[in-house]
């Protein structure tokens, strides 16, 4: 067991250096911060003088290992648009980002079992198919053209809900919320739909097809067969056995809807990691940009990691195949 | 007695009855709050509602007294005397005096800040009195009230007790997200890139200040929701309004569009210095070295339609470097270059490229208002004279360093003058490339007669001598058609009904100018 872990592991911390390192070639051709950093009157003289002292003029595997040099002892540098550390940024944001991914997250699982049940049960109904021909909009239109035609339906037209940013948020010290007002839990909410209707879709037919499996499975019909009510073999012997695979699809998705965030935080200027990113990249913040991809490749091999070790832990076989030569 | 009067009677005028809050959106936060460290629009643009220099510009970009009520040229030598307000305090309290004028040109001119470059000429800065400058140039500059109104004012002993003496610009210091001005607002809450809130001074000197009592800034960047922003009366204002979305503006229920002319004008540089094309095909040499294929060029845009259907009507065609609004600007030479497909397929065969060539054309795709679809423009319009421009277009922050490194033969390029003269676009573009000057002068145009008339032109102090020297500058640049100069960028914000707002044509937001009815 120890073997194994230590194994995943150092192979996670592997993916990790080879995703900085495809990550640091690439800044290059993102552009150039210094015609950013200095206004349109600078002097060549300038712009070297500034480049020297960001260590711009060294090749990427330098800046790299300069990079991971102050990384690991917990520095992420100075982000070249606001001067202020990295890290500082990164923990000022967030609770924003996991805020709405949590919400999210919730909402997706919520609808799509609801709606995936649903749909199974009532198979041939027509508000079944309607929801199956809504779930398909739901999967093919981008993201930010739902987030846009929520808010001109809701914020422009209705006037119910705000069009941008958070609300008003409560500071705990180390975790700002908006959870706690009026206005921060209405700003959450179409940002919620909008990034958690791709995953509530995805779900949903998960649960609708694992559900139609099961309800064919010879245990149900004894049960039918025995009298149960139809409401206990549903939920209580069906549903059981659907969810296994929802969770485990659920919980890879959880990297993804952290990840995907960037796009709904752009369109409804929600002020979280994602945003931040996007800004990065427009300004060319290096430091910036290098710490979140490494924030999101940490989270994403954490993910995998602890799911494999899951597995692990429940599947034997993964034990007695040792000997016989991996997997 | 009677001041005391005086000054109720103000205070009264100044605290209005209601409480009036403005919320506007910007696409781009300042990315810095330290007035030295940052100078783009953006920055300067902001700070000016929060720091004061000593002159500033008016609604209609003239210059007017600000922290100095009147100044004259020097009597013994080449420089200027500023005469400075008396009772004007910083926004902590301290008295605002020549010592921090002094400070003030010591921390913008140091190699550590982006304004340099404004002081380039000054040797040396002094203060006679408490409320006297005299700032010495090597030569007499007749401009320089013009060319520091966003040279702002910070106070020295703030600037010692928070260890921010010279501005950094790498690592940010104190005064990156501190402010401490002499300005109508103070800022009393900044989160960098989500909110900016803004409070009015009331020991501020001056009374031409509208009735906004609470200002807070939010950038949106996505022009999209930034509209749906305003059309749901969360903001009571947002600029830009993206050219496609100005009429729905202009003709929905409680929200007006505001059209403005910028100072920025748009135009097409070209790769001269080079002895062949980076995209060239079918041709030997450099064609853009010739003036006629330069002109050739002018003639095959049609910038009217370019207004009509990509600018929907607001952009305002232009024939020079800078616009009619700016100082100096040529009287005799606003004619522009008709639209002419014949001629310039007569241009382009008496240079000898009856058959034309190919070449590559280098456009921004995020930089300017619909850049790229100016360029996709421009190249069907070219090759209708048998021009055959391959586009390119890039995000800006990859297309400075492409242009640097000389990838184009054509490009596009938005300049605003900077000093609001004709001499700024001429200093940057046109004179040969140096260390200092001409230092977006990519395509490498050199002319020893416009070298010869920068330095002339900038320490003339006739008018209608330096008047005389700028003709004949841009009479060069439009013989030569150094560049081929299209339109000065539209102006357009959107805002709530009762908003009322004074546009400047450095696409400056000024919030003291706003009156919430």
């Amino acid at each position: 067991m120890l073997a194994y872990i230590i194994r995943r592991v150092a192979q996670s911390v592997l993916v990790l250096l080879v995703t900085g390192f495809v990550a640091f070639s690439m800044f290059s051709f993102v552009g150039d911060p210094i015609d950013n950093m200095l206004g349109q009157e600078r002097t060549q003289a300038d712009v070297e003088r500034l480049r020297t002292q960001l260590g711009l003029d060294q090749p990427f595997p330098v800046q790299y290992y300069k990079f991971l040099e102050q990384a690991v002892q917990g520095n992420f540098g100075l982000s070249y648009r606001q001067g202020r550390p990295v890290s500082e940024i990164l923990v000022e944001r967030l609770p924003a980002t996991l805020e709405l991914a949590a919400v999210s997250g919730l909402l997706a699982l919520a609808g799509g079992i609801g709606f995936g049940i649903f749909t199974a049960i009532r198979r041939r109904g027509p508000s079944a198919s309607t929801i199956m021909t809504l779930s398909l909009i739901g999967v093919s239109l981008p993201t930010f053209l739902i987030g846009i035609l929520l808010i001109y339906l809701f914020s422009v037209e209705l006037g119910w809900l705000p069009s941008f940013g958070r609300g008003q948020v409560v500071d705990l010290g180390w975790w700002s919320t908006g959870f706690l007002t009026e206005s921060g839990l209405k700003a959450l909410i179409l940002p919620a739909i909008t990034l958690g209707l791709y995953q509530m879709t995805l779900i949903m037919r998960l649960v609708r097809t694992e559900m139609l499996e099961v309800l064919r499975m010879d245990y149900i019909r004894f049960a039918r067969a025995r009298g149960i009510r139809e409401k206990s073999i549903n939920f209580r012997h069906a549903l059981k056995n659907t969810l296994v695979p929802v969770i485990t699809i659920t919980g890879l998705q959880l990297g993804s809807i952290i990840a995907f965030a960037i796009i709904t935080e752009t369109v409804f200027q929600w002020p979280g990691v994602g945003l931040l990113f996007i800004n990065a990249i427009q300004f060319v913040d290096i430091p910036v940009m290098a710490a979140y991809l490494m924030m999101i490749s940490v989270m994403f091999v954490g993910i995998n990691l602890i799911v494999d070790m899951l597995y692990f832990a429940i599947d034997p076989r993964l034990r007695v195949d040792r000997t016989a030569g991996g997997h | 007695m009677r001041t005391s009067l005086v000054i109720a009677t103000l205070g009264v005028l100044a605290a209005p009855a209601s409480a009036e809050t403005f919320r506007w959106a910007g696409q781009t936060d300042p990315n810095t709050m330290d007035p030295h460290a940052g100078n783009s629009a953006p920055v300067l643009g902001f700070l000016n509602n929060v720091y004061e220099g000593l002159v500033r510009r008016d609604r209609n970009m003239a210059i007017e007294p600000a922290l100095a009520t009147e100044w004259e040229p020097l009597e013994d030598g080449a420089g200027w005397r500023f005469h400075l307000r008396e009772g004007v305090t910083f926004h902590d309290g301290a008295d605002f005096t020549a010592d921090d004028v002094i400070f003030s040109y010591e921390r913008a001119s140091s190699a550590e800040a982006d304004t340099a470059s404004w002081f380039a000429g000054v040797t040396e800065v002094t203060a006679p009195d408490e409320y006297t400058v005299e700032i010495r140039t090597d030569a007499p500059n007749p401009i320089f009230p013009d060319s520091i109104a966003n040279w702002m004012m910070m106070d020295r002993g703030w600037a010692e007790a928070n260890n921010a003496t010279r501005p950094n610009i790498e690592q940010g210091s104190y005064a990156t997200l501190n402010t401490n001005g002499t300005g109508a607002y103070r800022i009393t809450e900044r989160e960098p890139a989500l909110r900016t809130v803004l409070a009015p001074f009331e020991e501020w000197w001056g009374d031409d200040r509208g009735n906004v009592t609470e200002g807070i800034f939010t950038p949106i960047e996505n022009s999209a929701t930034g509209v749906a922003a305003l059309l749901s009366g969360e903001v009571d204002m947002i600029e830009p309004v993206p050219v496609q979305d100005a009429e729905r503006i202009d003709n929905a229920e409680g929200v007006d569009l505001q059209r403005g002319v910028e100072a920025r004008v748009m135009m097409y540089g070209f790769s001269q210095d080079k002895d062949s094309l980076v995209g060239g095909d079918g041709v030997e040499g450099n064609p853009f070295q010739d003036p006629l294929v330069r002109q050739a060029v002018a003639h095959a845009i049609n910038v009217d339609a370019i207004r009509q259907t990509i600018m929907r009507g607001s952009a305002e065609p232009t024939a020079q470097l800078v616009s009619a609004a700016m100082r100096g600007y040529s009287e005799g030479l606003s004619e522009r270059p008709a639209y002419d497909p014949e001629r310039a397929r007569e241009l382009l065969a008496e240079a000898g490229y009856e058959d034309g060539f190919s070449f590559l054309l280098k456009c921004p795709n995020d930089r300017y208002i619909n850049d790229e679809s100016v360029c996709q423009a421009t190249v069907s319009m070219l090759a209708q004279v048998g021009l055959d421009a391959q586009l390119d277009a890039i995000p800006v922050r990859n297309y400075w360093p492409e242009l640097r490194a000389d990838e184009y033969d054509m490009y596009f390029l938005g300049w605003s003058p900077g000093t609001f003269d004709a001499e700024h676009p001429f200093r940057f573009l046109v004179h040969t490339p140096q260390e200092n000057i001409g230092t977006w002068n990519f395509g490498g145009y050199s002319n020893p007669r416009v070298d010869e008339l920068i330095p002339a032109i900038q320490s003339e102090i006739d008018e209608s001598a330096r008047q005389e020297m700028l003709d004949e500058i841009a009479g060069i640049v439009q013989d030569e058609m150094v560049y081929v100069p299209l339109y000065v960028q539209p102006l357009l914000w959107g805002t709530a009904e009762n908003i009322e707002l004074t546009q400047r044509e450095d696409n400056f937001f000024i919030l003291r100018w706003v009156t919430v009815n």
